[in-house]
């Protein structure tokens, strides 16, 4: 399996009228292809810095990002973000809401994105909403929608910003079964970002611990925990174990 | 609302009693704004009549009435009205346009926001009828001064808070617009503006009144017609008859344009 998205010695600071802020020092890690990998952190400590960076919406102060081993551009077709809360615009209905990012990449007259938005949408049962606004949904359906939205552009790496810290308990472990298994299903590698190491466990293949700003690798799991979805993998015996190291390793 | 109506169900009997309340509470509300109205009405007829209120200088409803009947009589009045309609129809499109244009232009380049922002503040802050006879010299006596002192009375708050909608969109929002490689039209066209369709809705609602004000205010200034300028007239020649009865029929076409945009309110704010 080759690496889809390398960091090499990437630091990063943010300009701001009274100081400098080191966000990142020196990060490195690598993502391969297919893979779930999350990276976990205290708040504040440079995690969606990391994902902006990937993104090309910041540039890095120095170091490397690689996609595919090549630098990141701007405008980057390969990367989809998904955020924390669903950001879906309530004006427009929810296909139109999916379909946002081919309209806004003029590929919304192409019968194929179009065609590929629809299976999406059945797929994940979402189809009867088609022409629903999104306040008639409920708060998962919601976050589905947004990765839809995401998926619809068919990036190959997704970034995802907490998508579900907005989320009360019982939806959240609700969508995160949904997410994974679209993410796998849909054959995509995802970099996911949160503070909830449980949720990162279940979730991963690896997991990436990040210590307090300036962010910098602080440890490297690969997790293989067995179970078809994250609820199943939580049951895991070695789930405890790995929890408390990382854990330890956090504070 | 039609589709809001629920299905004949069978409700408990507190439900049934809620919806009944409600309807009542209703009813009694409607009522008692009639009754105010009705109570107002009379009572100043009634004190007119009577002479505790002297009718030269209180008017009273149904010296108002003929007033308005007679004045219609004599054609005029259809032109009074019309005009100041007019004007202010105008005034009221134009400072919109070009208000929600400026912030437009002002959201887009945040220098020239910077720029512009201590004299947005001065111009807010200033009355603008100060204006007026600097108006006169610029666009001569009549329907433009009008039209120039209600655009100039509503566009600067057009402006400050259409941009205040326009800036204050969730920043995560812009983000993710820029995640889907979105150009600055397209994040304009598909997130800000109508993002701020409810501000926008506001704002409308205010410009009615106050291009109202602004009407008058220019035909106080200088005119030959218009709602102001009847006003102004019958102070004048001392009847004061007219003065009421054109207080009364601005009343009237201010309720009726406010009555037109309220419904947008109710179709787009949620
Ligand atoms: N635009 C910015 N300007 C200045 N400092 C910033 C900016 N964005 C984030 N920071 C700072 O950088 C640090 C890392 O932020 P962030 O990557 O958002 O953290 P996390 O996502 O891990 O909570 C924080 O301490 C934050 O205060
Ligand atoms: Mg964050």
């Amino acid at each position: 399996m080759d690496n889809l998205l390398e960091f090499k010695n990437v630091s990063y600071f943010y300009q701001t009228k009274e100081n400098e802020v080191k966000a990142l020092e020196n990060v490195d890690f690598s993502v391969k292809e297919k893979q779930f990998t999350s990276l976990v952190g205290p708040s504040g400590c440079g995690k969606t810095t990391i994902l902006s960076l990937t993104c090309g919406l910041l540039n890095c102060s120095s170091g490397e990002i690689l996609i595919n081993g090549e630098k990141v551009k701007k405008h980057d077709d390969r990367i989809g973000y998904m955020f924390q809360r669903d950001h879906l615009f309530e004006w427009r209905t929810i296909w139109q809401n999916i379909i946002l990012g081919l309209e806004i990449q003029k590929k919304h007259k192409d019968e194929k994105s179009l065609a590929f938005a629809e299976s999406l949408l059945k797929k994940y049962d979402l189809y009867p909403f088609k022409n629903k606004k999104p306040r008639q949904l409920s708060g998962g359906m919601r976050q589905r929608v947004a990765l839809i939205r995401t998926l619809v552009l068919n990036p190959a790496l997704l970034l995802l910003d907490e998508p579900f810290s907005a989320l009360d308990f019982q939806t959240r472990l609700k969508v995160c079964d949904d997410v994974y298994e679209i993410i796998k299903s849909e054959n995509k590698t995802a970099l996911l970002v949160t503070h909830d190491i449980s949720e990162a466990l279940s979730m991963s293949d690896k997991i990436i611990v990040l210590s307090k700003r300036p962010a910098h690798v602080k440890e490297i799991y690969e997790i293989n925990f067995e179970g078809a979805s994250p609820l199943a993998k939580r049951e895991d015996k070695d789930f405890g174990k790995y929890f408390e190291m990382i854990w330890r390793n956090l504070v | 609302m039609k589709n809001k109506k629920k299905k004949i169900i069978n409700y408990s009997k507190a439900r049934k009693d809620y919806l009944k309340k409600i309807r009542k509470d209703k009813v009694i509300v409607l009522f008692g704004q009639l009754a105010i109205f009705a109570i107002f009405i009379g009572l100043w007829e009634l004190l007119a009549f009577t002479g505790v209120l002297d009718p030269f200088f209180f008017s009273s409803p149904s010296r108002i009435v003929t007033t308005i009947i007679d004045l219609a009589k004599g054609g005029n009045l259809w032109i009074h009205i019309w005009t100041s309609l007019y004007e202010t129809l105008i005034g009221f499109a134009l400072a919109t346009v070009i208000g929600v244009v400026i912030a437009i232009i002002l959201w887009w380049s945040e220098k020239l926001r910077r720029m512009m922002e201590p004299y947005l503040i001065i111009l807010n802050s200033l009355p603008k009828i100060a204006l007026g006879p600097m108006i006169i010299f610029w666009v001569g006596s009549g329907t433009g001064a009008t039209i120039v002192m209600c655009i100039l009375i509503c566009v600067v708050l057009t402006i400050i808070s259409m941009l205040n909608a326009f800036i204050s969109c969730d920043s995560d929002k812009l983000l993710l617009m820029k995640s889907m490689h979105a150009n600055k039209f397209q994040i304009l066209f598909k997130l800000i503006l109508p993002n701020s369709l409810p501000q926008f809705i506001s704002v409308l609602k205010i410009n009615v009144g106050m291009s109202w004000v602004g009407t008058i205010m220019g035909e106080y200034l200088s005119s030959k017609a218009g709602l102001g300028y009847l006003i102004n007239y019958g102070s004048q020649i001392l009847k004061l008859d007219i003065v009421m009865a054109s207080i009364t029929l601005l009343c009237i076409l201010a309720a009726g344009m406010y009555f037109l945009v309220s419904p947008l309110e109710k179709r787009y704010k949620k």
